[in-house]
């Protein structure tokens, strides 16, 4: 075991870790939100074409997030004003984001597929003191650039938010009661675009790290799934902030090791990219297992989303 | 009675027109939104979609490609207008397209049989490949209430993971690319023309579409099929089994999907290539919305979306527009039909008619259904 894996582990989990905070808010919401991929995709683009015309890192992360908050509340509109399924009017907006992103790439950059360029600029690691020197775990965590070590920061504030505020209360209560809330008062609309919109800015970070963090070029349907990931990360730790992020970095390991074990064992990796996607089956199937059971024994019914 | 059945025609005849306003209306605003996008990006909107249609419909060839492209959007937007009707959210009809076709291309190249039991057998392996594919979705949700869409969108991915590894590793062809080997003679659908890759599976695309009309219209599982879309408590206590039902009609959409994938394999790609679906089973969604899950609309709307892409890819090659356009205005259709509900709620403000519209209703989750 290399600290090199864990390194690059950190590094591939960062969008995953973003994205899934940012569907956390949702589903704690009530709401499924499969549109993480739409919003990231969005943003990376964004990102890009603001860092290539500008030079400004700032600049291409607001534009990111931006983008990305203007296209949650897309969804927001359709979803909660306009009464369209969340799924459908999700995958809608996903698709549109990867047809629009490609269409915008050839109109406005004319370029097919891939854009990179060495006009854009990268942000610098940062080298934290003392921190190299740790045996081991030093350079696994030393190094990094900005947006990897703010995506870790945000799990404890987002579990905060949601456990230690009046906010973050309103927002479960919604999640898991929504008469009740709407009953003791709480514009339950309200609270559902607020965490969407949020959801948006989330992604908005984890695009504008895909394509100026991660590698430094724009390239079509670059989120490969990651949205589904987050969104698998969250099924399997049950909607719990800190076991959100730990399950995302598990599955982000499981991807660095899809690029590292092929060189050394020569296992395919693609049986290593399925993990995620398994593991969140089985656990559907547990939970569906185990809900069944608890309907038959109490002979009434809850309304489960998963 | 013929004064009766004349009167129940014109009726029939008023309410597909109207079922036609909106996604008529949908395809309007989507036209025109994506004019607004080529006119930002410095082009004629009339010139674009102009070429658009020049390129997919003037013309024997471009005519020809159009039947092409649209061929599996036929089976992926039937397999998905036929669960969404019965109020299954089958959106893995890309996934079950995929195994369809990877078990289809392992029947077409592995056995050596005489042509009139190889075709057939592709066909039923390709249908099984996608059933089995929609099984594990289907009995989650019919048995222990799983949320079908997250599982759907789960497959999606495992197909396309588990076929790539099985085309890069486990039975590649030699050679560079992830492929299997090429399918016999005796397992390829017949082309029609030199011009395009048409071939007999649009035929069989075209029949099924036609015989799920005739199902859904005319038969007592085709009614049932929609009951248990509109009131599956109401189609339970009127004694059907509610989920044997549900469970059969995701298998056969998903069954349907698969065979899609066939056409793909044994007609088009003659071998089954990885990752070879730009997205199939997503726009099968599109086509569907667009059809209002009429079997007869889901012609319609895949010849309007084939006509789309083939249009997209001439529009790409004559100006620096990109065919992604084509997706563009695809998803800016389902976007707005998505929100049938709240057309649903303008009219039924107005009119005290609400059109009965198959749509989001859960199976029920409380009702004490057959114990077998």
């Amino acid at each position: 075991m290399d600290s090199d894996l864990f390194y690059s582990a950190i590094r591939i989990s960062t969008p995953l870790i973003f994205a899934a905070m940012g569907g956390l808010l949702t589903f704690k919401a009530g709401m499924l939100n499969i549109a993480l991929d739409g919003f990231m995709i969005l943003a990376a683009f964004a990102a890009v074409v603001t860092a290539y015309w500008t030079g400004s890192l700032t600049l291409a992360i607001l534009m990111a997030m931006v983008c990305a908050v203007a296209l949650a509340g897309l969804l927001a509109l359709f979803n909660l004003r306009f009464k369209a399924d969340i799924f459908i009017a999700g995958i809608a907006v996903t698709f549109l984001a990867y047809g629009l992103t490609a269409l915008l790439l050839k109109g406005m950059l004319d370029e097919d597929g891939v854009f990179a360029s060495t006009k854009i600029p990268k942000f610098p690691a940062i080298d934290i003191p003392g921190l190299s020197h740790i045996p081991w775990i030093g350079p696994a965590l030393n190094g990094h650039t900005l947006l990897v070590y703010l995506s870790y920061l945000t799990v404890p504030v987002v579990a905060w938010v949601l456990y230690k505020t009046r906010w973050g209360l309103r927002v479960r209560v919604v999640g898991e009661a929504e008469d009740a809330a709407r009953a003791a008062g709480i514009s339950t609309g309200l609270i559902k675009v607020q965490t969407m919109l949020l959801s948006g800015a989330f992604c908005g970070l984890a695009g504008a790290y895909l394509s100026l963090g991660y590698v430094s070029l724009f390239a079509n349907k670059m989120t490969n799934d990651r949205g589904l990931i987050a969104l698998a990360a969250i099924f399997f730790a049950k909607g719990k902030p800190f076991p959100t992020a730990l399950v995302a970095l598990l599955f982000g390991l499981a991807t660095a090791l899809s690029v590292r074990l092929p060189e050394v064992t020569g296992i395919a990796p693609q049986l290593l990219q399925l993990i995620p996607y398994v593991v969140t089956i089985i656990a559907l199937v547990f939970v569906g297992i185990r809900n069944f059971r608890a309907q038959k024994r109490q002979g009434a019914w809850r309304f489960d989303i998963s | 009675m013929p004064i009766k059945r004349t009167s129940a025609a014109g009726n029939a005849a008023l309410l597909a027109l109207r079922s036609m306003i909106a996604p008529m209306v949908a395809v309007a605003i989507a036209l025109i939104v994506g004019g607004a996008l080529v006119i930002a990006l410095g082009d004629n909107p009339v010139e674009v979609y102009g070429t658009i249609v020049q390129g997919s419909l003037v013309g024997w060839p471009n005519f020809l490609v159009t039947l092409q492209t649209m061929t599996p959007l036929l089976f992926t937007g039937l397999a998905v207008a036929v669960a969404f009707r019965a109020g299954l959210w089958n959106i893995g009809a890309e996934g079950q397209l995929i195994m369809g076709a990877l078990c289809s291309g392992i029947v077409g190249y592995a056995v050596e049989l005489p042509r009139f039991i190889h075709l057939p057998l592709c066909l039923i392996a390709a249908m099984l490949g996608g059933a089995i594919w929609g099984l594990i979705p289907a009995v989650l949700r019919v048995k222990f209430r799983v949320n079908e869409l997250v599982v759907c969108l789960m497959m999606n991915p495992i197909a396309l993971l588990l076929s790539g590894w099985i085309a890069a590793r486990v039975l590649k062809a030699p050679g560079p690319t992830n492929k299997l080997p090429d399918v016999l003679d005796s397992a390829g659908l017949t082309n029609f023309s030199v011009y395009s890759q048409v071939n007999a599976g649009f035929v069989i695309g075209l029949f099924l579409c036609i015989l799920f009309a005739f199902i859904n219209l005319r038969t007592k599982i085709g009614f049932q099929w929609r009951m248990i879309g509109l009131n599956p408590r109401f189609a339970n206590y009127g004694g059907m089994q509610v989920e044997r039902k549900a469970l059969s009609v995701f298998l056969i959409s998903a069954a349907i999907a698969g065979l899609g994938g066939a056409e793909q394999v044994l007609g088009q790609y003659h071998a089954f290539y990885d990752n070879f679906s730009p997205g199939y089973g997503f726009d099968g969604i599109a086509v569907a919305m667009l059809a209002g899950n009429n079997p007869i609309g889901v012609i319609l709307a895949a010849l309007l979306f084939g006509a789309l892409n083939s249009g997209g890819v001439v529009l790409q090659m004559m100006t620096g527009l990109s065919k992604y356009l084509v997706q563009v205005l695809q998803f800016i259709i389902v976007l707005i039909l998505s929100a049938r509900f709240s057309w649903e709620w303008l009219k039924a403000q107005r009119v005290s008619v609400v059109e009965p519209q198959p749509q989001a209703e859960a199976l029920p989750k409380n009702a004490e259904t057959q114990e077998n």
